[in-house]
């Protein structure tokens, strides 16, 4: 009886030919870690049903959004969990994203007949970058308004038309209302039908190219007919092939369950991403990027000026190009990784580059920022009364603001505690009075009276006697060389106020 | 009912056009105003200068750079960050010069430090000195300066005068 119901839905609602092309069909086994399409199909679905129902709630307009962010992690049932498993879907969506391409290109997945696939996933692959910037921004606090108008930057180097540019990423002459609206609408809207159709074709795709197998990696295979038919004896075979539906879909779960496992966790523990003070143009800020884009704030920091300006147009666009190109350039039969030497040690000196420059980011060398406190007096160290004073006045003189002394404070410019030779007095007043015109330090003639230098002199000549140790004890500066307080705990103006209400 | 070539056009033929040509219809009358809703903010783009004041120009000390708040004027619905932080220079006693907070590299909010006298970036490493010229990091142009005027002892920048996205 309920077999013969079964036949009934299955026959009228025409099941039955999707299960043999889907679910049902025969495909040849891979290893676990093909796996990697499954976790990011499931965290997109993580992040659609936590992105629509957080909809209900948020408001995007400027002076509502923050608030109501505010409202669905503080006060809506569960909201904090809702906005904490979209966060964290959503940083390790870019992850799984760029282990996907990775692994792609490793294993040649861009090679014929899956070029279409391929062509499809870069689109994907852009879309989500769009997803994984918009998002942050509808926040609506310090980190997203600055984080916005360093986009808007990019786009004003674009030749001729960046303006123009400018004003339609911004929908004004100005960043207000009209640009938080422009945000939510291409957040919810716009990229998401993209991707959705994009990925309904990438997966058609998957189901209809067959993906790269175990065998095509043994031997050269020069041609989509080639591939074909390989594949498709390796689906057959007794030894080779497997159901999809459950083998296959087991083994692609266990990936995509762990991934999701780790979100969850992520979720649980650590919460949803901090919100920072309400989004002003007038305080003094500190911002930082999402972690996902720590290795490309790095590696604008790198830059010499003469290529700065173009760089961050020429990089994205390369990217784009470099990727539609690449199953046209590299035509070689060769798709197992043993025969492709180059794709390996390119995969892996991105991989490295990634995570060297996001390192490289949370210690921001390059970070000069005022602290009114001086640096601290190394332990056993005496300071003679006058070079205690003079101490004081490398603070009040932003001194501190790029050396450190002994390894305290900010590593713009050298240690002084650690010079590479003794200074003498003299030489010191002289480069203090007037710093050599190829080192970037501000001329203190005429800004110091004499009884000043001489303080100052006290102090940065003893500091050359201070303990070297190898190693700061503890690094130089927090994270991002952040000057204290300027993390998410400072309290938002007028936010005791509102906590109030 | 004959083409120009002489061919009588068979029912296919005739359906095949009608339907591209309603296709075309359709993209058109959705394409056209849709995009033209994309582009509305650059289709049509205020011309002339926005002055703004920025205080009493006896309120800013010669010798000091300050950090000054002004109002940008309202614009419409669109309300909000109406305010923006500069920084009003008056260490040339001859001239006063009104600077961008943005960092001329991607539009940090550049901090001026006291003490040193220079302006400091606390995303990518751009310093600057009082006069706005880049020191060290990536930046490669001065910082951004205001059209100012004074009008009846009130000094005033031109919003305009900067890029669109300061």
């Amino acid at each position: 009886m309920l077999s013969r119901a079964w036949t009934w839905v299955t026959d009228r609602f025409g099941l039955t030919p999707i299960w043999e092309v889907t679910l049902g069909r025969r495909v040849p086994k891979t290893p676990w870690y093909f796996g990697d399409g499954a976790a990011l199909l499931l965290l997109f679905t993580v992040l659609v049903a936590t992105g629509a129902v957080m909809t209900l709630t948020y408001a995007p307009s400027p002076d509502a959004a923050y608030l109501s962010v505010r409202h669905i992690t503080e006060e809506q049932p569960l909201g904090w969990l809702v906005r904490a498993l979209h966060y964290w879907a959503a940083g390790f969506m870019v992850v799984m994203l760029v282990w996907h391409v990775l692994r792609q290109l490793l294993v040649a997945g861009y090679k014929s007949p899956r070029e279409g696939t391929w062509l499809v996933g870069v689109l994907i692959f852009f879309g989500i970058v769009v997803m994984s910037f918009t998002g942050y921004l509808l926040r609506w606090d310090e980190r997203a308004i600055h984080a916005v108008r360093v986009s808007l930057h990019m786009f004003h180097r674009v030749p001729v038309i960046g303006d123009a540019l400018v004003v339609f990423v911004q929908g004004g002459e100005e960043a207000g209302s009209r640009l938080l609206t422009r945000l939510y609408s291409v957040h919810v809207i716009f990229t998401p039908l993209l991707l959705y159709g994009l990925l309904g074709l990438h997966l058609y795709l998957v189901l209809f190219q067959g993906t790269t197998t175990p065998r095509e990696r043994e031997e050269p295979v020069a041609t989509a007919e080639e591939q074909r038919a390989l594949y498709k004896a390796q689906k057959d075979s007794e030894a080779l092939g497997e159901p999809f539906f459950p083998d296959t879909a087991f083994q692609s779960g266990v990936m995509a369950f762990t991934v999701l496992a780790l979100v969850v966790g992520l979720a649980v523990g650590v919460g949803p991403a901090p919100l920072y003070p309400h989004a002003n143009l007038v305080e003094p800020s500190f911002p930082v990027e999402e972690w996902w884009f720590w290795w490309y704030s790095a590696l604008i920091a790198l830059l010499p000026p003469a290529v700065a300006p173009w760089f961050v147009v020429a990089f994205p666009v390369a990217l784009f190009v470099a990727m539609v190109a690449l199953p046209f350039v590299d035509r070689s039969p060769a798709r197992g990784m043993r025969r492709r030497p180059f794709a390996v040690v390119f995969v892996i000196a991105v991989v490295a580059a990634l995570a060297g420059l996001s390192g490289l980011r949370l210690r921001s060398p390059w970070t000069a920022w005022p602290d009114p406190a001086p640096p601290p007096v190394p332990a056993g160290v005496v300071l003679s009364p006058e070079a205690e004073e003079g101490r004081h006045l490398f603070a009040r003189f932003g001194c501190n603001s790029c050396h450190a002394v002994a390894g305290q404070g900010r590593q713009v410019a050298v240690d002084l505690a650690r010079t590479e030779r003794r200074w003498s007095r003299d030489e010191y007043r002289r480069f203090i009075l007037k710093p050599p015109d190829d080192v970037a330090m501000p001329r203190y003639r005429g800004r110091l009276t004499e009884g000043e230098l001489e303080r100052l002199l006290d102090y940065v000549h003893a500091a050359q006697t201070f303990p070297r140790q190898a190693r700061p004890e503890r690094p130089a500066g927090g994270p991002f060389n952040r000057p204290p307080g300027a993390g998410p705990e400072r309290p938002a103006p007028g936010a005791a106020e509102e906590a109030s209400k | 009912m004959g083409t120009q070539a002489g061919e009588v056009m068979d029912r296919r033929t005739f359906f095949k056009a009608v339907l591209g040509a309603g296709s075309v219809a359709v993209a058109g009358l959705l394409g056209i105003p849709g995009v033209a809703t994309i582009l509305a903010p650059v289709l049509r783009r205020p011309r002339g200068a926005v002055w703004a004041p920025v205080g009493r120009l006896d309120a800013f000390p010669a010798g000091q750079v300050r950090p000054t708040v002004i109002e940008v004027p309202r614009d419409d619905w669109d309300e909000s960050l109406r305010r923006r932080a500069v920084y009003v220079s008056r260490l040339d006693p001859h001239e006063v010069v009104v600077f961008s907070r943005s960092c001329t590299d991607l539009s940090c909010p550049v901090m001026w430090d006291a003490g040193s006298g220079w302006f400091l970036c606390p995303c990518h490493g751009g310093i600057f000195s009082s006069d706005g010229q880049p020191q060290k990091g990536p930046p490669s142009r001065p910082l951004y300066r205001y059209a100012t005027r004074v009008r009846a002892g009130t000094l005033e920048v031109d919003l305009r005068s900067v890029p669109p996205m300061l």
